[in-house]
């Protein structure tokens, strides 16, 4: 079948109404990558770089779904450094690609993971792991986190000891780890959360952990038993064996499965499997699907090649980052005229042929992506599901991530048109702070790069990016802070507008180290707004002091979360649950959510009290913590 | 109630119970099937529904070797997996309905499974030892498929199975319902009592829980123990059950088919001539008029026990008399049973002084169907999950399909961390805990856990705060658990 024929069936099988008609070539492309992958796929032994070698070869432009243009600022790029970088010297400066200029560098993610794989033992050397090292801060504190994530069950037996002892120590480095192990392992048998993506005719596609390609026989396992089910005219969702549960999602031709023994709830669980859908569908479109028509043997591990990235640091966030379970984003908090100024700037740009135009910054140690500001064109939103799987896909490619370099990079939102790629053009202001605007036209790229030093001089001029940077410095709102509210000021004084250097916020935070938490026991809360689809969380302050502590507050906020949101009876009003570990206090509204947890032994009265002052302050304050008005998101 | 409506209506449920250690050569299949209802299913479905089965035992056992499969959640069915003895297992297929398609109770029926199950043991000893005892398997089949078959008619509702579903969320299989009576008068609850206390309430006493103490047919006295004139017309219904399992197993016990005994046969019991229950399930002594004394197995030391049933008005007193103390059978218990009477009661009176006292003074104490209703409250207590005591159903149902739901969930819930908590290393499996949930339909659904007491509550009529719920279960804890859920 000719690109063409399949450009032109794209463009009609299309079901989504929402997609304003596209230029033939973003269409084109999309299909164009898939069509080549089917061609490789059939001849059986096609390695991933010959696949890549026949995309150059066939010079048909921006041929490569995971392929990342990456365009200098300087224009040139040591070919040495590109060669670390990219592996094989697959890049080449574009003179085909719709993007092409001089200065182009074609970023092939896939080879960046081979080298990881190569030498896990020192990934400074890698292009991957070297880039994290330099935000070496956040790494180093995500270290017992990840530990435990990754951790596997029970230590202490010979093989399980040897595997587990190095983990406990080592960083949270993007990418896959344990490739050695298959389902032969004890250590791998042992993993406390197993995600898995395999074709309906069982071949392997994504692995957490462990080597897709020998774990080719589990895989056809797990294909036995959804099809078996099917064929008995059901469809599984999951089985449960003690403390584990095995989780069943299909997607047309791709099943997901996760095997977990977290005590994560099974609509956690299924939640997760779609954002991991979801995450594929955001790098490839669901027109993969009609490559599963045409061919049900269809290899498409050659097209997610070098994403295994991607997929982990998403699995990872899904231990930390309250977005994946509450399906809202949050905020940088922003003084209003700050926050006003940028949006401005946005919405210039996104009259001017923009679809979205996305002001980000990865906030702090450990915590979620936070938006600055963010517009859509006319009467386009985003869903905060696609918001996060497009955070985490630029975040964890090291492609994106090199200061004052510009990418552009075909995307699918799969909230928004799950059929049709957008085009991302991303660019770094500095390390945290980035800007996305995407488009549907794949020959934007020097508009938006106009567009971009349009919006970073007005940035500039208005001090946006260094309100950002103190913003950053300062941290969220403190349920210490709350006490301080009732006590002496009573009001609309919040942390957020007190200045940065005032004595007094200084002073108390001092006193309530030694103390716990805020008043009556809070030591913490998460609040959600279901008109904006926003959610603003308090910072992690005394006793909850360690990621252990934090991931397992964030599980049992999760817990509770399904538990009010109980499919068929839900949602209920109110909850108070109290075990050995917190009192939680949850209370959904039409308009709000608040999830509260406080010292096991607080007070029933004084807690629903302190509650209803956390509500208040989060509105007094709303003008900060949220992005309001002008709000795309009128589902 | 004939066992062909069972066979019938059964499209909504599954049964099978099969033995990993048989059949596992090609061709031999079939062998490992000890049970299956309906059996009148094709061999070749029977074996699909194991054959998952076994799949999943296996695979789960990868991951987590020391609890295999427990349940498969698929959108229509679940199946509820139970090891009832190693490597033998019971599974239970069940299609959900419309309404609570959310809400299987997963732990309830897997209680019923455990529940057939110690009731077989019970009568028949274990699965295993009968299959030791005849390795071809026809033994095993020809017990379970009657016994089983029996059980399920229990849950016939019409033509319908009623299974266990959210509406039953505020009671607990597999406990004791115990009166309130003197510390120095109540018993250590056991497997073995929870097991006889079933089986005493499944089929001692049919009519007492429905109809209150006025009827109690089986009391009547007859002269022959083969002769049930009185209830002969309700309980034909062997042949049916008989049929299944002889369609099934013809070749291998045609001969030993007359010898099966029905523990669970309905209405078989009646007064003897020595004034203790009698039943001629167990058959006639020779040449004697003497029904055959039943046998049970106690569950921890099998040992082989007498069942002795002596009933008076609302009172039922079980006997068990160890078999191996008995020296010359049916004659030497009669003489037993004799002292007994002789003992505790004077046989010149229609029941002896003593007996009637108790009699009095429990059925004084109780207060019938209603006694343990709480105005205001519905709720469960359970104690170390072996008694219980809770709102009569007929007030459980006066409350609203969403707070029943709501409270199916928060057992599940509830459930969950109880398992996780005893799965941890943690010594202690008590978990403390407590969950006040304010449903969409404004009712409050309550769960307690302490020191091995479980109290769930459902209050409709509560006001709107937490508090005063939480002062509801406080009065409730103070009055009638002597303040174990109290906070103070």
């Amino acid at each position: 079948m000719s690109s063409s024929d399949s450009s032109s069936s794209s463009a009609s099988d299309d079901p989504n109404p929402k997609l304003k008609p596209q230029p033939l070539e973003s269409q084109f492309q999309s299909s164009l990558t898939l069509e080549d992958s089917d061609g490789v796929a059939r001849t059986d032994d096609a390695s991933v770089a010959e696949q890549q070698q026949e995309q150059q070869d066939e010079g048909s432009g921006n041929g490569s779904v995971d392929g990342v243009v990456n365009v200098e600022d300087n224009g040139h790029r040591d070919s040495s450094d590109r060669e670390e970088g990219i592996g094989s010297g697959e890049a080449r400066d574009g003179d085909g690609g719709s993007g092409g200029g001089g200065g182009v560098v074609w970023r092939r993610a896939n080879s960046e993971v081979e080298l990881e794989v190569e030498a896990p033992a020192s990934p400074s050397s890698s292009g991957y792991a070297g880039g994290r090292g330099s935000s070496g801060a956040s790494s180093a504190s995500r270290a017992d986190d990840a530990s435990e994530e990754d951790e596997i069950e029970v230590v202490g037996n010979d093989d399980g000891g040897a595997v587990g002892a190095p983990d406990s120590q080592a960083e949270w480095t993007p990418g896959k780890r344990h490739v050695d192990e298959d389902d032969a392992s004890i250590s791998w048998r042992k993993r406390k959360k197993h995600f898995f993506i395999l074709s309906n005719s069982g071949k392997p596609i994504y692995s957490r952990y462990g080597d897709e390609h020998k774990l080719a026989g589990f895989s056809a396992t797990l294909q036995a038993i959804i099809s078996f089910v099917e064929n008995g005219g059901d469809r599984v969702k999951y089985v449960k064996a003690g403390m584990h549960q095995v989780v069943f999602l299909v997607k047309g031709p791709i099943y997901l499965v996760c095997i977990s023994c977290t005590e994560e709830p099974f609509e956690s669980l299924v939640a997760q499997l779609e954002l991991v859908y979801g995450q594929m569908i955001l790098i490839l479109t669901k027109s993969l699907n009609r490559c599963f028509e045409k061919n049900p043997k269809f290899d498409m591990t050659p097209l997610l090649g070098g994403t295994d990235v991607v997929f982990s640091a998403l699995i990872h966030s899904f231990s930390w980052n309250p977005a994946a379970f509450l399906h809202a984003y949050a905020c940088l908090p922003l003084p209003y005229a700050t926050r006003q100024a940028a949006g401005a700037i946005l919405q210039d740009v996104a009259d001017s042929g923009v679809l979205f135009a996305l002001l980000m910054c990865k906030h702090r140690v450990g915590t979620s992506l936070k938006v600055i500001s963010l517009v859509g064109a006319q009467k386009a939103s985003l869903h905060p599901d696609d918001m996060l799987l497009l955070g985490n896909f630029i975040m964890s490619s090291e492609s994106f991530r090199q200061v004052t370099s510009e990418s552009f990079s075909p995307i699918c939102l799969p909230r928004y048109n799950p059929m049709a790629f957008l085009h991302a053009y991303v660019h770094y202001f500095d390390a945290d702070t980035y800007l996305i605007l995407l488009t549907t036209r794949s020959d934007a790229f020097y508009h938006l790069k106009d567009c971009r030093i349009r919006i970073e001089t007005v940035l500039l001029k208005s001090n946006v990016l260094s309100e950002v940077q103190r913003s950053t410095l300062d941290g969220g709102m403190r349920v210490e802070d709350l006490s301080v509210d009732l006590q002496q000021h009573t009001g609309s004084t919040s942390r957020v507008e007190d200045k940065p250097h005032t004595e007094t916020p200084e002073r108390i935070r001092e006193s309530s180290l030694v103390g716990l938490g805020g008043p009556a026991g809070l030591w913490h809360f998460l609040y959600r707004s279901v008109y904006l689809d926003q959610y603003v969380s308090s910072e992690f302050s005394s006793p909850i002091n360690t990621h252990r502590q934090q991931k397992r507050l964030y599980r049992a906020y999760q817990k509770l979360y399904v538990s009010m949101h109980s499919k068929g009876i839900g949602p209920h009003k109110t909850q108070f649950r109290r075990d050995e570990n917190y009192v939680l206090l949850c209370w959904v509204t039409p308009d709000f959510e608040l999830y509260a947890a406080f010292d096991p032994l607080a007070d029933k009265a004084l807690a629903i009290k302190t509650c209803n002052k956390v509500c208040q302050w989060v509105k007094d304050v709303e003008n900060e913590i949220f992005l309001l008005g002008a709000s795309p998101f009128s589902w | 109630m004939g066992m062909a409506s069972v066979n019938t209506a059964s499209e909504g449920m599954q049964l099978c119970i099969f033995d990993l250690r048989r059949g596992q050569q090609e061709g031999q299949e079939l062998d490992k099937i000890l049970f299956f209802f309906p059996a009148d299913l094709p061999f070749a479905t029977q074996l699909s529904v194991i054959g998952l089965s076994e799949g999943l035992i296996t695979f789960t056992r990868i991951f987590s070797p020391d609890a295999a499969c427990e349940v498969i959640e698929a959108e229509r069915h679940s199946h509820v997996f139970f090891e009832a003895e190693s490597d033998i297992w019971m599974v239970m297929v069940v299609e959900k309905s419309k309404e609570s398609k959310a809400a299987c109770q997963v732990d309830a029926l897997r209680k019923v499974l455990k529940e057939v199950h110690s009731l077989f043991v019970l009568f028949h000893g274990t699965m295993r030892s009968m299959l030791e005892k005849e390795t071809s398997g026809g033994l095993i089949r020809s017990h379970l498929y009657p016994f089983i078959t029996d059980y399920l008619s229990d849950f016939l509702i019409g033509k319908k199975l009623q299974l266990p579903s959210f509406h039953d969320c505020l009671m607990e299989r597999g406990t004791v319902q115990m009166l309130t009576v003197g510390r120095e008068a109540a018993i250590e609850v056991q497997d073995d009592t929870i097991s006889l206390f079933t089986y005493a309430v499944l089929r001692l006493t049919p009519h007492a829980l429905s109809s209150g103490a006025t009827s109690w047919s089986y009391l009547q006295r007859t002269n022959a123990g083969s002769q049930v004139p009185a209830l002969s017309t309700i309980t034909n219904s062997g042949s049916v059950s008989d049929n299944i399992y002889r369609s099934r197993d013809t070749s291998l016990d045609q001969d030993n088919n007359c010898q099966v005994k029905r523990p669970l046969h309905h209405n078989r019991w009646f007064r003897g001539n020595d004034g203790f229950l009698a039943s001629d399930i167990w058959g006639a002594d020779n040449g004697s008029q003497t029904s055959v004394t039943p046998i049970v197995y106690l569950q921890l030391t099998e040992e082989r026990m007498y069942l002795c049933a002596y009933q008076y008005k609302s009172l039922t007193i079980i006997l068990l008399v160890p078999v191996s103390s008995i020296l010359n059978g049916e004659q030497g218990l009669s003489l037993v049973k004799q002292q007994v009477l002789e003992n505790v009661c004077v046989l010149s009176v229609p029941a002896s002084l003593k007996m009637l006292r108790v009699e009095e003074k429990l059925s004084k104490g109780w207060g019938g169907e209603n006694a343990y209703h709480v105005s205001g409250y519905r709720y469960l207590l359970v104690d170390d999950e072996r008694v219980s005591r809770a709102s009569p159903p007929a007030k459980v149902m006066t409350l609203a399909k969403d707070s029943l739901l709501a409270m199916s969930k928060l057992r599940e819930e509830v459930n969950l961390e109880k398992k996780a908590k005893c799965s941890s290393s943690e010594v202690n499996c008590d978990k403390e805990l407590e969950i006040c949930v304010r449903a969409k339909n404004g009712a409050w659904v309550i769960a307690r856990t302490s020191r091995g007491k479980e109290l769930y509550m459902v209050l409709e009529k509560a006001s709107e705060t937490l508090l005063y719920a939480s002062d509801a279960v406080e009065k409730f804890s103070n009055r009638y658990c002597s303040g174990v859920f109290s906070l103070d």
